[in-house]
């Protein structure tokens, strides 16, 4: 009875499935196959905001290769991964294991670690921009220590570290919550059994605590790495639209942003940049999808 | 499943073919474009980040224009400061510019390259001699035959610096530098006496100040840059020593307009180029800094102070041209240039209007001092700025004073990279 009724209402709405999937699709089709699609197809071309491009082959990627200031994002967005995704791996762990025990007040150091997920990345990169400024906070505590001022913001270097710290710092608290889960998770008897055995608090957390989240750490390791070569904001507030002192700061997505947009933009060119992102995106997560598999195995 | 293929493929083949199809035209757009029908219909106008502070006088020159031509309505769009140029590229990409759109030269040199700027020496040619010779011709863009917008409003502004600073390195704060050779002495004495702590600059140079420097920016036909020449080398070569000297900021390599006058607020840097405008903020941000503040004229070595222009772009596709046209020359008209020009520090480009008294006379006031005095230079102000000075050239050149500044590159060698990063992009424009 059953059986013969679903196939009336499938041989009467043959399109119902679609139908169901409609709104899911055209905002799918609309939002991401469209713009992905499209910046494929720019990227073979030479068009500009304003004038119909051409079918120019391989040629803006071979342009690619020559270009310095694609290398110096191409290195930008590289080290950003290298430093970033460590930190965001093994310091919300660190973080969720503090603020795990229930003692009186924990819920305010939760809240309070978690803050700077919820605030504003620009409000964010301009408070840093005032307290890493030549007169800024950190700098007259520096100076009226006697180490004198520093060049956070003029710096290269010193420029891209404080911005992998924003990152680092704005992401501490959204990793600390799925490692919290993750550890509600964690058997109390693996730990209670350790302790028997006589390991301390650091073979504990070696031994119980990292294998028993190691999947979670592959999950933030995935998704802070994807996040961090796609970084864009926090580099552009603090190294400001040039990209820092003679560019040198500039990342991949900066790039295709400068590159891409204003009614001289160079769409083809920057759509080129944003398929190389897209493609070392995805080497990204299967690079460690297969390290987590290696690991299993 | 046969319905799922079909559908699959279907969305692919429009994905593909879409964007390949999109965009827009390229040039002519004025062709056939005629202003002398009755101005009747429905237009949009859309200014820059004005509402905020404007709005009462703006819906007064609407309604003034919908009496004057009954049968018109004016729909008033205002977007921020903020990704102006980007608002316009997609508005212009999607076939959805206004009819009437407020711009810079930059802004419409690209749009009248695609054919999206109407050309008012062919259908508004009358209006040309209401406006300022220099203002009218600010909207022309090398390369193409015509003018594509009204000008609008002019503004130019003095030096300002901090009495108090001078006085403290020992320098006449009666005496502000005049010339660049007495800014770039000045500099060095504020950087020696503070220890480097105080900074005379807060950016690195721009190509209007190449311009003001005396440096050809263009050649004459305006299809190649050409400020790596001496003139400009040497510009280079005394903003170098600035540099070594803390006598430019150290962060002016990633400053912002928006940056250093926050730091010339704070007393962190001891002069900063301005308009009118800031006397308001100086007084209201900063009283201490308002009480000593010291004004003097802009430097130049050509005798021209550098101007920024805004303008009114007619959109070449546009339904209702002689709505559009008239509405455009209504709002840039001699009067409504003065009176909007009595409610904020900015000038009209009309001829004559700076011949008013209220340009001409002072009260006393510092606010009329600089009016009157920024008013007298307009009259032979430059715009130093190339039409075709793009916002990806600006960057590359920023980038390569950066190199010669931190002496990774000779100013020469800088300069020499710079030009030829403009022109590749000059020649990618089309």
């Amino acid at each position: 009875m059953a059986s013969s009724t679903v196939s009336r209402v499938r041989r009467q709405l043959p399109s119902s499935p679609w139908l169901f999937a409609a709104p899911g699709l055209l905002i799918t089709g609309a939002f991401i196959l469209y713009p992905f699609v499209s910046t494929l197809v720019n990227a073979f071309t030479d068009r500009r905001t304003l004038i119909p491009g051409e079918f120019v082959g391989l040629a803006n990627f071979s342009e690619l290769l020559h270009d310095d200031m694609f290398w110096i994002g191409l290195r930008n967005s590289t080290l950003y991964v290298l430093v970033v995704v460590p930190a965001l791996v093994v310091l919300p762990l660190l973080l969720a294991l503090l603020v795990q025990k229930n003692i009186p007040g924990i819920t305010f150091f939760r809240s309070a670690f978690y803050t700077p997920v919820v605030a504003s990345i620009v409000v964010v990169g301009l408070i840093w921009v005032w307290l890493l400024d030549e007169r800024g906070l950190v700098n007259s505590v520096l100076e009226a220590i006697g180490v004198g001022r520093v060049g956070f913001l003029s710096d290269q270097w010193l420029l891209l570290l404080s911005a992998m710290a924003v990152t680092v710092w704005k992401g501490l608290g959204y990793y600390m919550i799925i490692y919290l889960a993750a550890l509600a998770n964690v058997p109390r008897e693996l730990h209670e059994a350790a302790a028997v055995d006589g390991a301390g608090a650091v073979r504990r957390f070696l031994s119980v605590t990292v294998p028993a989240v190691r999947s979670t750490m592959v999950l933030v390791g995935a998704l802070s790495s994807v996040a961090a070569f796609k970084v864009f904001s926090e580099v552009y507030l603090m190294a400001g639209p040039s990209g820092g002192p003679a560019g040198e700061d500039t990342t991949l997505v900066m790039l295709v942003q400068r590159t891409g947009t204003g009614l001289t933009g160079r769409v083809g060119y920057a759509s080129a940049i944003s398929v190389v992102v897209f493609v070392v995106t995805v080497a990204l997560m299967l690079l460690v999808l297969r390290a987590d598999r290696k690991d299993a195995s | 499943m046969p319905l799922s293929r079909r559908a699959l493929a279907a969305a692919f083949a429009v994905c593909v073919a879409l964007p390949l199809s999109a965009c827009g035209s390229s040039g002519g757009g004025s062709a056939d474009a005629d202003a002398s029908g009755k101005v009747e219909g429905d237009i949009t106008f859309q200014t820059w980040n004005l509402r905020a502070n404007f709005k009462d006088y703006f819906e007064g020159v609407i309604a003034g224009f919908e009496k004057k031509y009954p049968g018109t309505k004016v729909k008033w769009i205002d977007q921020p400061a903020e990704g102006y140029a980007d608002k316009i590229s997609a508005d212009a990409a999607g076939g959805t510019l206004p009819d009437v759109v407020n711009v810079s030269p930059d802004l419409v040199a690209p749009l009248a390259k695609a054919g999206l700027a109407l050309d008012l020496d062919k259908v508004a040619a009358k209006y040309k001699k209401e406006y300022l010779d220099g203002a009218w011709a600010s909207h022309q863009v090398p390369g193409l035959q015509g003018t594509y917008a009204f000008p609008w409003y002019l503004n130019t502004g003095p030096l300002f610096y901090n009495k108090t600073l001078f006085k403290e390195a020992g320098l006449d704060p009666e005496q502000p530098p005049k010339t660049y050779d007495e800014v770039f002495d000045a500099a060095l004495t504020m950087a020696e006496k503070t220890d480097g702590k105080v900074a005379t600059l807060a950016n690195v140079p721009t190509i209007e100040d190449f311009g003001r420097y005396g440096v050809p920016l263009m050649n004459k036909e305006g299809t190649a840059f050409a400020f790596n020449d001496t003139k400009g080398v040497e510009l280079l070569t005394k903003y170098k020593e600035l540099y070594d000297a803390k006598a430019l900021d150290p962060q002016a390599l990633t400053a912002t307009p928006e940056s250093s006058g926050k730091k010339f607020l704070t007393g962190a840097v001891a002069m900063n180029p301005g308009s009118a405008l800031d006397l308001g903020n100086f007084k209201k941000q900063a009283p201490n800094l308002y009480k000593n503040i010291g004004i003097t004229d802009q430097i130049t070595s050509t005798g021209h102070v550098n101007m920024y222009v805004m303008g009114v772009m007619v959109n070449a596709q546009t339904k209702r041209t002689p709505a559009a046209v008239a509405f455009a020359h209504y709002v840039t008209d001699a009067e409504h240039q003065m009176s909007f020009a009595k409610k904020v520090a900015i000038f009209p480009s009309t001829a004559g209007s700076l011949d008013d008294p209220y340009f001409t006379k002072e009260d006393g006031t510092d606010e009329t001092r600089v009016r009157v005095a920024a008013a007298k230079s307009l009259k032979n102000a430059v715009n130093y700025t190339p039409v075709l000075f793009s916002e990806q050239m600006k960057t590359a050149l920023r980038n390569e004073v950066a190199k010669a500044l931190q002496g990774k590159e000779s100013p020469k060698e800088a300069l020499d990279n710079a030009v030829e990063a403009c022109d590749r992009l000059l020649r990618q424009q089309g």
